[in-house]
């Protein structure tokens, strides 16, 4: 039922001109995709620095709060950024996209490093400061921060696995796959 | 000097044959190679925001420098190292590919100046002992390089 309701979603962004135009675009859409790559240096890079400071490898002189507080917005704006560029990367590419494995990995991974985000300002409200100097934060705050960059990192590689086609649709794959990638049509015809 | 001949080399070597072996293995190399990019970026634009007074502006310059420069080098390593075995996979085809070249030319200049001028300058120096417009050109130049690096290096795949 979602699949078929997400599909035809897709559908109706793709049969809309513009989405063909960005699509078969001589620079525009390689530009989107440029911008969308490059501004991982600004998000996940500011995001690498903070989790690194959380694991006390870097900044262990400066306090954790620090760090985290300065780097927060240029980190969202680089988010800000990856989120509006992936969206229209979307819009250019629907159907394709909407049944791509490493897409929906990549949604879930994303849902899950945003979980994660939340818990770990949330711990490190609750700890108020007092091993905000310390080197080498408590152990809990490191395995979030752990956590952070695996699940990022995560999202990164099923992003850049997208372009690739084995497993879309129109190949020969077992059932299991097929259900996951939500390839509707090959469902129906599943012998 | 003809160059064409030490990447037919590189391609038929046994480096070139373990990258094209399998799509999988490359395309796990080129995930590093992107987790590198971001760490390698962050670290340099960190430093060059704070030298333009944008962030961090109540941490000395100096501790910005000094913490990110050794994370640097590690993503430059990995960077270097995932591009290298990358490349043997696609040698020839690089060969004739006009942004790898203008990448290349960008990476060159990259390091000769982060290695010869930005590093020794902040290091050496209090960087309130140098004038302030030279520190900002010294950001802009360094943002201006390596933002170019990368993206000759995402235009290597549409050219």
């Amino acid at each position: 039922m979602l699949n078929e309701l997400l599909l035809s979603l897709a559908h109706w962004l793709d049969a809309m001109p513009w989405s063909t135009a960005l699509h078969e675009s001589l620079y525009l859409y390689a530009w989107v995709e440029t911008t969308h790559v490059l501004t991982l240096m600004v998000f996940l890079g500011m995001l690498f620095i903070i989790d690194l400071r959380m694991l006390g490898l870097m900044f262990t002189e400066v306090p954790a709060s620090t760090v985290a507080k300065r780097l927060d917005v240029p980190m969202l704006i680089g988010f800000a950024v990856m989120v509006t560029t992936g969206l229209i990367l979307y819009f250019a590419i629907p159907v394709r996209t909407t049944q791509s494995l490493w897409f929906r990995i990549k949604v879930v991974l994303l849902i899950a490093a945003g979980i994660n985000a939340l818990l770990f300002r949330a711990r490190m409200k609750a700890a108020d400061g007092s091993w905000d100097r310390d080197p080498k934060p408590p152990k809990r705050l490191r395995i979030g921060a752990g956590l952070s960059l695996a699940l990022w990192a995560g999202v990164v590689i099923t992003g850049r696995t997208i372009a690739y086609d084995w497993f879309d649709c129109h190949k020969q794959l077992p059932y299991f796959l097929y259900w996951a990638a939500g390839c509707v049509d090959e469902m129906a015809a599943f012998e | 000097m003809e160059l064409l001949p030490f990447f037919e080399w590189l391609e038929a070597s046994a480096l070139g044959a373990a990258a094209k072996a399998y799509g999988g293995v490359f395309a796990v190399v080129q995930m590093f190679h992107l987790l590198a990019l971001a760490l390698l970026g962050g670290t340099v634009i960190l430093g060059d925001l704070r030298l333009l007074g944008v962030v961090m502006t109540d941490v000395p310059s100096e501790t910005v420098i000094r913490n990110t420069q050794k994370w640097f080098n590690a993503a430059l390593a990995l960077i270097a190292a995932s591009g290298v075995f990358m490349s043997g996979a696609v040698a020839v085809k690089l060969y004739y590919n006009e942004m790898f070249w203008a990448k290349m030319t960008g990476l060159s200049l990259g390091i000769l100046f982060v290695y010869g001028v930005r590093r020794p300058l902040l290091l050496r120096f209090e960087h309130a002992s140098i004038n302030p417009w030279a520190l900002r050109l010294l950001a802009l130049t360094s943002l201006t390089i390596w933002l170019s690096v990368a993206a000759c290096g995402r235009w290597i795949g549409f050219s």
